[in-house]
């Protein structure tokens, strides 16, 4: 969190996905719970119940086989820049934005428990420790030690992998950088990411992948009409993909339409 | 003066006051809550020096370069080496958490290493007529797996098996080269070679992928032929017609039997006459559709002879390979079966017919129980990825022989065997100093380049002595061949073509997703069980009309039964698994039941 | 054998048939605290909730019983306020059934957050933005208003009387109830309607998102109305209840009649309110959001009907069948109308927590269904049976019916 310092310029960190280039493969899911110490699944997990702080979902065209064609999207949380709803509901300001990167943190050691966040997000990124977090024996050793492992009861997600952010500050400070400018780092999914279809960067940036996508024509952000303020920007080229970044399509009513 | 007790009451009781004043007690309040954030159970990261190690992995032949950032010399997170020339920093879901592995709750480690050292060379005393010890080497090319063929050349008769491929070893694909790919179904971009250079190496082919189910590369396909399950052949026959320009018979009947266009068809012959080198694969590898790369005029060009990685000459007396089929059934009275290492799977119903009738010993060396440890008589456990030192032969999709490591991040527990020099005492030969050897016996040629990833630095092979260079590969480096001085035309192996599984009567044809599943970090939970992105091994997935068929529901137990057996599995409806066919993910459990038969039935239990 | 615990002048049944009815309502408890345990022990996968499902049968059933428990507050400031003198025979009654409400909710609520030693952090911390914050604090004050109430009804008990002392402090505790009665009402206006708006501000659930004035969306006024309309409805079914099951004429007929038409009128300006809300948000609010409202009804089971019944069969019909005197003037008519306005806010409450989270937000989500596991339907059930038991035994020994002294002796 940054003082009263005037000087700070701010950064607004943001991604661009290409849905295009998205294989479902799944690394950036395991490289997020490895980075931030997620706990594997407790045997009586669904995907309901899990932890998934990014999550990669199938969508498809609606049509039956052999006219199915589907595309894969990462959904984590967007950190809203716009009346954040989660910011706005929960009742301890364990959620706040924080001026100096735009990124929505989330405050483990203060959260209650209430699932009201978790309700009010539209884009379903929040998740809560229904278990107590457990590693198999010996594993614990993996853990990374820049980001605190929760305890059961409380919700978390995406903060833009901030024990990076962090690191990059101390090391731009051990650099002799000035404290106002804003830092470059990777969070653990684009980092892994084999097709490169998430980029990371600063919105402020002209110059960065996020801050072009964002002026393309061909960009879109999941549910615009909320006007959440959303700061990841997809991209496809196919007009089936856009759409369903909308409102839902009335799926057939009565089935549930299944996917990812 | 003198205090008196009233002083002291006015003294604590302003005392009191100011302190309410002061933070100190509000502070105090708030850091009660520090009870409930730190609850016991919780582990606490260990905090350390930070550094850096380097190694390969070899959780599949692809062997990509990879960078663990260490804490207190513990690996902590794994991440890909960016400059590497062929992996290009890319790690698959699996390596990404390959530093779970020594914690895997299903580790052994423990085994009756004596009583099998004991029953071994029983055994071999026992060898009779026709009688034969035989190792069952999952993925041949390495280091060990010359230890194992030296060691079976001391013994009579004895077989080195290994699982059947026609690409990988002196056959390999060179991805660039291609300017269309036509694949049956092998997943080009997710896990059949080495997932960064198939990335790299995507903006330069058209790929075209002939499969049921769209599968991961599918998705990123420029074309998906949806084919019905049992059709590839058919396809392939008709585009070999169309290619050799000959009668369009073969053109009908892979229609119908594709459930395809004759259009469609005739597209893709088009398409790979006009844009040669055309690369056909299959996920199988049937000889009759790999055989459509003769025609295709990828033969030298995106399919190469590949030299092998130089061995010392004290070495060339070695048992040769041998096919499973060709041993004789009833004829091994001691296997060795080496799956420390991930590698194609053998069904054990193959496997089985070859062993003797009475009491055969069977040695399995493997990190985890679940694979060929539930049928053999010893399981002897064998260091798992990062505590192993190894040697990854190279991926099928690298034109030239590489050599590297996969170096001991962590200690290995003290049980633990290693199956090469296991076998090697059996054989009385020794080969504790067979990675060091072979190393030198590369330095020694002169050839290739070596790429050292702590410096991402390259430097020819020549320029750097023996001692060094094996230094070198220990702390995280690749040797990679020079390309050889002439361009030999490959010959694809023929092989022989399994029977095709009696028409059954059976309603679901059986399709399998993603590659042979690995072994991987219970993490992976995250894409098998904490979302539906990939398939886990114990679910199948049906159309959801299934539901109405078969009576299951989502998240319900089924029996999915087959002739040769039954495997109970959770049951997930997916609208894109075509009406009529079950989707099982590939690993040992469902590859052993579906070895013989592609038919199947569903039962709700 | 606890005869000089009951008030002189009317009848309880004997002290072994008591226990034989308080037994089976301890035993429900037990089982219900039971479930509570292991919720608060094993920790909240014990509950069939999950990440879509983030709220169930709890808090559909908190905002429910707070809906119902309205009738104290409401009931005081009709009184007290507005010097309605025949509700003084039920005033007692609401205030005890307040009470029962509002802590079982309060209960429940401290077993269904993960963290509930860290309750207090809301006050420490509160989120001036946040309608949850509002709620909890409204919340407490209230119970502690209605535990405040709730004392001189104790004190007045025959035994306790006789502590002069007691009897001290409940006479000047009685001087203080206008104050008391108003700042009830102060909060409650404000709880019921956060309520409310706990659903309203969600603009990321264009399901619930309701525009409004200023920073209160529409469904902090339709709560608040809701509210007051069912709770002179709840004290009148609990009422006839508690007649019906100890056999007594407790408050005389006009007190129903009374109660009904004032359920009646607030219940008609809700009807009117909401229809004006709802087609507000099917023709502006939620198309500017992007979700056609047509859309949400067609996922089954929750189609149009369940809109019409929640506005019309259980909202309007019960509130032209209390404004008619005619049917007013027929208990078996007035109890129907009363009980089905209840089960018309219950609803209402039902569509807002749980049809709110059912409903996809991103086009690929599914349409999700949820069933409560034992544990929660337990822990609910322990607060029936709390409820049952505080107010048995509050009826038993203290006078929440003034007027049955004197029905009794009419009868006679």
């Amino acid at each position: 969190m940054i003082g009263p310092n005037k000087n700070i310029r701010a950064a607004r960190y943001g991604m661009t996905i290409d849905v295009d280039r998205c294989s479902g493969c799944g690394a950036c899911m395991v490289a997020c719970a490895v980075e931030n110490n997620v706990p594997p699944a407790n045997p009586k997990a669904t995907d309901r119940t899990g932890l998934t702080w990014i999550r990669v979902y199938k969508i498809d065209n609606g049509l039956p086989y052999p006219e199915t064609r589907s595309a894969f999207v990462p959904v984590l949380c967007q950190h809203c820049g716009n009346e954040t709803p989660c910011v706005h509901v929960c009742p301890q300001q364990a959620v706040e934005v924080d001026p100096a990167t735009g990124v929505v943190g989330e405050m483990p050691q203060r959260c209650l428990g209430c699932r009201y966040c978790v309700a009010a997000c539209p884009y379903h990124a929040r998740y809560f420790n229904w278990w107590d977090p457990k590693w198999p024996a010996g594993m614990e050793k993996t853990l990374n030690p820049d980001v605190t492992p929760r305890m059961r009861g409380v919700v978390e997600k995406c903060n833009f992998c901030h024990g990076r952010w962090h690191a990059a500050k101390q090391q731009a400070a051990a650099d002799g950088k000035p404290d106002t400018e804003p830092v470059e780092y990777t969070p653990a999914c684009a980092e892994a990411c084999p097709t490169k279809a998430i980029r990371f960067g600063d919105l402020n940036d002209p110059a960065s992948e996020p801050a072009q996508a964002a002026k393309n024509g061909e960009s879109f952000r999941l549910l615009e009409k909320l006007d959440t303020g959303s700061k990841i920007y997809y991209r496809s080229k196919r007009e089936w993909v856009r759409q369903i970044a909308n409102a839902p399509h009335p799926a057939a009513s009565g089935k549930e339409s299944f996917h990812g | 003066m003198k205090s008196t007790r009233r002083d002291l009451f006015k003294f604590t009781g302003g005392a009191a006051v100011g302190a309410l004043l002061s933070p100190a007690p509000w502070r105090l309040v708030t850091d009660t809550a520090l009870w409930s954030e730190t609850w016991p159970g919780v582990p606490r990261p260990a905090t350390g020096e930070i550094g850096a190690k380097y190694t390969n992995c070899s959780m599949c032949p692809a062997g990509c370069a990879v960078r663990a950032r260490t804490v207190n010399g513990q690996p902590v997170a794994l991440m890909g080496v960016a400059e590497h020339p062929f992996s290009h920093g890319v790690l698959c879901p699996f390596g990404l958490a390959g530093h779970h592995l020594p914690y895997h709750p299903a580790r052994l480690k423990q085994g009756p290493v004596a009583e099998a050292k004991a029953a071994a060379m029983e055994a071999l005393a026992k060898c009779g007529k026709g009688e034969r010890a035989a190792v069952l080497d999952l993925r041949p090319g390495r280091t060990a797996s010359w230890t194992y063929r030296r060691a079976l050349a001391q013994w009579t008769d004895a077989a080195y098996l290994a699982p059947p491929r026609t690409l990988g070893g002196v056959v390999a694909v060179n991805l660039a080269a291609a300017k269309i790919v036509l694949s049956f179904g092998a997943p080009v971009l997710d896990g059949w070679g080495t997932l960064g250079n198939a990335i790299a190496a995507r903006d330069g082919f058209r790929l075209i992928q002939a499969e049921t189910v769209e599968s991961r590369t599918a998705v990123l396909a420029d074309v998906w032929l949806p084919i019905r399950p049992g059709s590839e052949v058919a396809l392939a026959r008709a585009i070999a017609g169309l290619l050799r320009k000959e009668d369009n018979s073969s053109l009908q009947a892979a229609a119908s039997q594709t459930g395809l266009r004759e259009e469609q068809i005739v597209e893709v012959a088009r398409e790979l006459a006009a844009n040669r080198p055309a690369l056909v694969l299959d996920s199988q590898e049937r000889s009759e559709i790999l055989a459509l790369n003769q025609l295709t005029g990828s033969l030298g060009r995106a399919i190469v002879t590949r030299r092998e990685t130089p061995v010392p000459d004290s070495w060339k007396k070695a048992a040769a390979e041998t096919e499973l089929d060709a041993v004789a059934d009833r004829s091994i009275r001691l296997l060795l079966i080496d799956e420390s290492v991930p590698g194609a799977y053998v069904p054990w119903s193959a496997i089985e017919r070859k062993l003797v009738a009475d009491n055969p010993v069977v040695v399995a060396f493997a990190w985890s129980r679940g694979g060929y440890g539930r049928h053999a008589r010893f399981v002897l456990p064998t260091a798992v990825y990062p505590e192993g030192v190894d040697d990854i032969p190279p991926a099928v999709d690298s034109p030239l022989a590489m050599f590297r490591l996969s170096n001991a991040l962590v200690p290995a527990p003290a049980g633990v065997v290693n199956p090469a020099e296991f076998v090697a005492g059996l054989a009385g030969i020794s080969a504790s100093d067979a990675l060091r050897e072979r190393s030198d016996a590369i330095a020694k040629t002169g050839r290739g380049t070596l790429f050292t990833y702590a410096d991402a630095k390259s430097a020819r092979a020549k320029d750097v002595k023996p001692d060094d260079f094996w230094k070198a590969l220990n702390q995280g480096a690749c040797w990679m061949d020079d390309p050889p001085p002439r361009t030999e035309i490959p010959k694809l192996a023929s092989r022989r073509a399994t029977a095709p599984a009696a028409a059954d009567d059976l309603p679901f044809a059986v399709v399998m997703a993603d590659a042979y599943a690995l072994p991987c970090s219970p993490i992976l939970s995250k894409v098998y069980q904490e979302s539906n992105l990939r398939l886990a091994a114990n679910r199948a997935a049906l159309h959801p009309s299934a539901a109405g068929d078969c009576g299951v529901k989502d998240g319900c137990r089924a029996m999915i039964e087959t002739r040769s057996g039954k495997l109970e599995v959770l049951v997930t409806l997916d609208a894109a698994v075509p009406k009529g066919v079950v989707q099982l993910a590939a690993a040992a459990s469902t590859l052993e039941l579906f070895a013989s038969s592609a038919r199947a039935k569903v039962v709700r239990i | 054998m606890d005869k000089e615990f009951i008030a002189r002048g009317v009848k309880r049944c004997s002290t072994g048939k008591f226990l034989l009815w308080i037994v089976p309502w301890a035993a429900l408890l037990a089982f219900g605290l039971y479930a509570a345990a292991l919720v608060l022990v094993k920790g909240l996968n014990q509950t069939n909730m999950d990440n879509r499902f983030a709220f169930g049968l709890w808090i559909f059933l908190d905002l429910t019983v707070i809906a119902l428990g309205a009738g104290a507050f409401f009931t005081g400031f009709l009184l007290y306020i507005l010097k309605i003198g025949e509700l003084r025979a039920v005033i007692n009654s609401a205030v005890v059934i307040g009470l029962v409400c509002y802590s079982g909710a309060v209960c429940v609520l401290a077993v269904d957050v993960g963290q509930p030693l860290r309750a207090w952090f809301t006050f420490w911390y509160p989120n001036v933005h946040s309608m949850l914050t509002e709620v909890t604090f409204c919340i407490s004050c209230y119970l502690t208003v209605l535990a405040i109430e709730y004392v001189p009804i104790v004190l007045k008990n025959r035994k306790l009387r006789e502590v002069p002392s007691f009897l001290v402090f409940e006479f000047e505790l009685h001087k203080l109830i206008y104050v008391l009665a108003g700042v009830g009402t102060f909060l409650s206006f404000f709880h019921q309607g956060s309520l409310g708006g706990l659903y309203g501000v969600l603009r990321g659930r264009p399901f619930a998102f309701r525009e409004g004035l200023a920073v209160w969306p529409s469904t902090f006024f339709l709560f608040i109305l809701s509210a007051a309309a069912v709770g002179p409805s709840f004290v009148l079914l609990t009422t006839w209840l508690v007649e019906k099951i100890s056999r007594k004429k407790l408050v005389k007929p006009e007190v129903f009649g009374l109660l009904g038409r004032i359920s009646g009128l607030l219940l008609s300006v809700y009807v009117i309110a909401k229809t004006v809300d709802t087609l507000i948000w099917i023709n502006r609010t939620s198309p500017e959001s992007g979700f056609p409202a047509a859309q949400y009804y067609s996922w089954q089971p929750f189609g149009t009907w369940i809109l019409f019944a929640e506005i019309g069969l259980l909202g309007l019909v019960p509130a032209l069948m209390l404004l008619s005197p005619k049917l007013r003037a027929h208990t078996g008519w007035l109890v129907a109308a009363a009980a089905m306005a209840c089960c018309g806010v219950a609803l209402n409450r039902f569509v807002m927590t749980v049809q709110t989270l059912a409903l996809p937000t991103l086009a690929f989500d599914r349409y999700l269904s949820y069933f409560p596991s034992w544990q929660e339907v337990g822990t609910f059930l322990a607060v029936v049976a709390f409820g049952v038991l505080v107010y048995s035994v509050s009826f038993r020994y203290f006078q929440l019916f003034p007027s049955e002294r004197e029905l009794k002796m009419q009868v006679k």
